[in-house]
Order: structure tokens, then sequence, then C-alpha cells
């Protein structure tokens, strides 16, 4: 285990390495730079003015220049400042994350609370309407693109009936978490609970839809084997066979899934914050981009990439520690 | 991505390719007594039928516009409307422009699954079936790709090369070969050793027949599925990277671009959203029924389930 967790952060290190190169060259490659974006909202800007800020900013050097100088402030972990902003990367992302992830882990929740009882149903009502009528609405939330989901949930919830606010955020959900917890006050929670939902569900669906039908098909392969039809001639009740002996080890596959599926859910993110203006990185990246923010995306680059291969790592571990008959090598 | 429980062995060992024209006739008899199958079948049929016959269907030009025509009710609301769904912000009739929207987002599908699915394939057998730094390298490019948000790339590739149908392409292209070259490397290590490959190496075919011949052929039942449910990604992705501003461009009509553009008039004219909305739901569904199809028929296992 030890040997095999150096192999893979090695391996992590070098990839990340080779992300860092890849984009850095591929942003500057971008026609236009940042100077050119900051010009078109300042039509006063002369071409002396961008050249001065071109060298200030040191736009001028080389580029492999420019990618060493920003790898040696990396490495003593110093991410740059925003070109922008002229502020350090590090905090302007730290502070976008957090509402992107609250999304995320939303949506994971909704997906799993979904999935699971949908697809137990499912299985054990093959081939009756139940059944028919699950599989037609794990397919249809699996067709769904997420931004029009979004628009759906907006026309019919905010427009129409006014339940839930179109676009926004409700304020960070651990702060309000902590609110509850100090004070006893709902009030902040609930309001950040009314933002997240339609973002949320949105991002969920698909997730949900899929995993689903991975429950399902998990399950009807486990209640084939021969130790479900031991445990039903003991004579124990159905539902312990069900839920103790059969969903336990369904869910062994599904928990590998669930675990690649947040890179779906972070890079469903990205379209699901544009649609309902929420203030995560998703959002930020299209801005950062837009302007030509050389360090602001390669930051959210590397740090997307960091939590994508952080993730895998983990996936793998807690499938080894899952099923016994998994050995890292 | 949808095709992670795919990778399973489909044709007998030692049975070779499958004869084609017998396989075609029979998954032709299986489809038709397959209501799902059908329903993909049909969906998509209307889909491509809509593309190709867009010229003479529609009875709007998709990028006339007129001021008199604004906002113009569908025909169900208003009996004396020359807009069957209604008209658009600047007046274009959504019919039509639903129409030539379907010739994008099949295009689209088509284009970037097959070049991936080729590439991804070629690439996957080279490193499972070569092994060493060949496979090293390939597998660190997969490593690399599947390490970025594969919207946040084909975000930076989009600005890179301008938004426009072939930066599209290119940028869905990069996104989806990964998938491919994992599957296949994953079955080729698999076949390599199988009996019949040794023994064809041992008759001294060279590496590209044995490749060719021997090996492909056996999973092209695996990468035809991943295909089929990858073009049904593909076309939800490309509306998205429009529904963001960084895709297709207009004036070529879009699904994408007409729901970026409903969704401003969402309370005053919602046809401009519901009507291209259902469109791509349906071919999207079309195609992940027929994929699913596909799979049940493929895989010997599920067939006396």
């Amino acid at each position: 285990m030890g040997r095999f967790l150096i192999r893979r952060l090695l391996h992590m290190f070098a990839v990340l390495v080779a992300v860092l190169i890849i984009v850095s060259l591929l942003l500057r490659l971008i026609p236009g730079d940042p100077v050119d974006a900051m010009m078109s909202g300042n039509p006063g800007m002369t071409q002396e003015n961008m050249d001065a800020v071109r060298q200030q900013l040191g736009l001028t050097d080389p580029v492999y220049v420019q990618v060493l100088s920003y790898s040696r402030d990396l490495a003593r972990g110093d991410m740059g400042d925003s070109l922008r902003f002229r502020t350090p990367v590090f905090p302007l992302i730290m502070e976008k994350l957090p509402a992107t992830i609250e999304l995320t882990v939303f949506a994971m929740l909704m997906a799993i609370l979904i999935a699971v009882p949908l697809g137990l149903l499912t299985a054990l009502k093959r081939d009756r309407p139940a059944d028919y009528v699950g599989s037609i609405v794990a397919v249809i939330g699996i067709s769904i693109p997420s931004f029009l989901l979004g628009i759906l949930l907006i026309m019919a919830l905010a427009v129409k009936w006014r339940i839930f606010p179109a676009a926004g955020y409700g304020g960070s959900m651990t702060g309000a978490i902590r609110e509850l917890v100090t004070t006893g006050d709902p009030s902040a929670l609930r309001e950040s609970l009314r933002y997240l939902f339609l973002p949320g569900i949105t991002l969920g669906v698909a997730s949900a839809a899929y995993n689903a039908r991975m429950v399902r098909s998990a399950m009807i392969e486990v209640l084939g084997q021969d130790y479900i039809r031991s445990a039903e001639a003991k004579g124990l009740a159905r539902r312990t066979v069900i839920v103790r002996h059969a969903l336990r080890n369904a869910l062994i596959p599904v928990i590998t899934i669930l675990g690649l599926r947040i890179g779906y859910l972070l890079s469903g993110a990205f379209v699901v914050e544009n649609v309902f203006a929420w203030p995560g990185i998703g959002r930020f990246s299209v801005q950062a981009l837009s302007w030509r923010d050389y360090p602001t995306i390669q930051g959210i680059v590397m740090i997307t990439a960091l939590i994508f291969l952080t993730i895998n790592l983990l996936v793998d571990v807690l499938y080894a520690l899952i099923d016994p008959r998994i050995r890292l090598a | 991505m949808s095709g992670v429980a795919l990778a399973q062995p489909v044709v007998e060992v030692g049975s070779g390719p499958p004869s084609s024209r017998t396989g075609v006739r029979r998954l032709a008899h299986e489809l038709l007594r397959s209501p799902k199958g059908m329903t993909g079948a049909i969906l998509v049929g209307l889909a491509i039928l809509a593309a190709i016959t867009a010229p003479v269907v529609a009875p709007h030009d998709p990028t006339d516009t007129s001021v008199r025509a604004k906002f113009a009710e569908p025909v169900f609301i208003d009996r004396s409307s020359e807009f069957p769904l209604g008209a658009d912000n600047l007046g274009r009739d959504t019919f039509s422009r639903i129409l030539y929207g379907a010739r994008a987002s099949l295009a689209i599908g088509f284009l970037v699954t097959l070049v991936a699915a080729f590439a991804g394939s070629v690439l996957g057998a080279l490193a499972g079936y070569r092994g060493g730094f060949v496979d090293t390298l390939i597998m660190r490019a997969v490593d690399l790709q599947l390490s970025i948000p594969f919207i946040l790339l084909a975000m930076i590739v989009l600005a890179v090369l301008g938004p426009g149908f072939w930066s599209v392409a290119i940028a869905l292209t990069l996104a989806l070969w990964v998938n491919y070259a994992r599957l296949v490397r994953g079955e080729t290590l698999r076949i390599r050793e199988m009996e019949y490959v040794v023994s064809a190496r041992a008759i001294g075919l060279d590496d590209r027949r044995i490749l060719t011949r021997h090996i492909l052929p056996n999973m092209l039942h695996s990468i035809l599925v991943l295909a089929t449910l990858d073009m049904a990604f593909v076309i939800i992705f490309e509306a998205s990277l429009t529904f963001l501003g960084l895709g297709i461009q207009p004036p070529t009509p879009t699904w994408g671009f007409m729901l970026s553009e409903g969704r401003n008039y969402l309370a005053e004219s919602p046809w401009m959203t519901l009507f291209p909305a259902m469109a791509v739901i349906l071919t999207v569904v079309g195609i992940n029924l027929l994929g699913d199809w596909l799979r049940d028929a493929f895989d010997p296992s599920l067939r006396n389930r």
C-alpha cells in the first residue's frame, strides 16, 4: 500500500507538471492578450499605455520565460497575481471554490438519494410496469442537457410558480450551518438551500439517472447469485436478504462509478453555474478566459486537476478497502 | 463515460470476425421485435429525415428575419399564424430553424464520434499490442486528458481556434478519444494472448494484419455500442458549448443557440425554448435507446434473460 501510494503521488506530480506546461502554452495561442481584453473596456488607452502595461505584466518576455518564472513561483507555493484584478490568484479561486463544491456535493447527494431507491425498485420489479416507467424516466434523465433542464426548471418553478429564485447565490452553506449550530437560527440555511435547490437538482439529475441504471443492473446480477438463494433457503426475511446481502454487494461497483462521476459533476457544474449565475469557479473560468487572465486560468486548471487526481486516487484506495479481493500494486 | 460496463467479450473465442451479412440481418430482425430499439430507431430516423429534407419541408428560410413576424405565435394559439411553431425575437420561423438545426447537431454527432472512435481505437490497439514505450506514451496522454475537466479543456481549445463548426468538432474529438483508447487497449491486452492470435503470429502474419484482421474485429461490437451512446453525449455537449456562446455561431441555425436565445424570452414566448428543447431531448433519447438496445442485442449473456 505504501509503495503504491508513493508511486501514484509521483505520477500525479508528473501529470500536474505536464498539465501546467500544455495549458500555459495553449493559453498563449489564444488570439488577443490580456491587455487587448482590458483595452476593449478602455477605448482611451493609447498604444504607449498598452505597451507599458504589457511590459509591466511581463507579457513581452518569450513564452518559455513566462512559463518558467510561473513554475518557479508555483514551486514556492505562489500562484501569481491575476492580471485582471492585480491580486493573488489563489485567494481569488478559494473564494469561488466553496460555491462550486456545495453545488457538486448537493448534486451528488441528490443523485444517490434518487438513484438507490429507483435502481432497487426497477431491479426488484424487473419487466413489470414499475420497471418500464422507471427505465423510461432514467433514459430521459440521461438525455436532457443540464442547461436545458435548468431552463425548464426556471421556467416552471421560478417564473411561473415563483417557488424558487431563478438565479443567484443565497450565501455560503458552511456559514449558514455554523450559524444554525451557534445561534440556532435556521433562516440563513433555509435561504442558502432555497438558492441551491434548482441548480443542485439540475446538476444531479443526469447522475441520478445514470446511477439508477447502474444500481439496477448490479442488483439484477447479484440477485442471481447462489449466496442469495442460500440466504433465502435459510428462511431469512426477504427484506434482510435484499438489504443485507444483495444491496451491500451491489453497491461495490456503484461506488467506483460514483467516484468517477464526480469528474462529470465538476464538468457539469461549469455549465450549470453559467445558467444560474452561480458564483463558482465554473462561471469564473468562463470570465477569466474572456479576460485572457492567464495566471487565473492556469490556477483554476491546476486546482481542478489536483481535485480530479486526488479523487481518483481515493476511489482506488477505497475500492481496495471495501473489496478485499483487490490488491493495490 | 457512459460505456464503463461495456468492456466484455462479445464474440466467442476463436470464432473470428462475425460474418456481416447474417449478422446485420439477424440484428434487423431483432430490432423489429424490440419496442425499445424500434422507438429509438424511429426517433433517430425522424431527426435524420428532418436534417435531410429541411430545404424541402421548411416553410420559411431559417435565417429570414421580419419585423412584422417578431414573436409571432404558433398555429395552435393563433389560427391565422403562418408560423407552425411560432417565430423568435427576430421574426424567424421556429419550425424551419429546428429542421435546419438538426443538420448541425447530427453532423457534429456523427463526425466527432467517427473520428474519436477511429483515432482512439487505433491508439488504444497500438498501446495494448506494442506495449512498452508506445503504451506509456499513449496512456500518459490519456491520464493528462482525464485530469482536466473536459469542458474546461474544450473551452480553452475553442478560445484558441475561435468558435465555429470545425473548432467544436476538434474540441469534442479531443475530449472523447480517450474513452476508446482505454476500452480498446484493455480488450487488446486480453485478446492478444488468446490462442488464435498467438497462432496467427506463429504462422508469420505481420502485426498490422493481426491487429486489423484478428484483434480489432473482435471488439467492434463494444466500440459500436460505446460510439452510439457517445453520440448522444456529443449532441448534448455541442448544444452546451453553443449555449455558452463558444460553439457554432449564428447565422447557422443550431438547437443550442435557439435555446440560449429563447432563455431571454421565457415568460413571453415560451415556444422559442420549448420546441427546440423537445427536438434535442427526443433525438438524444432516441440515440440512447438505440445504444441500450444494441448493447443488449450484442451481449449473449443477456439474451435469455
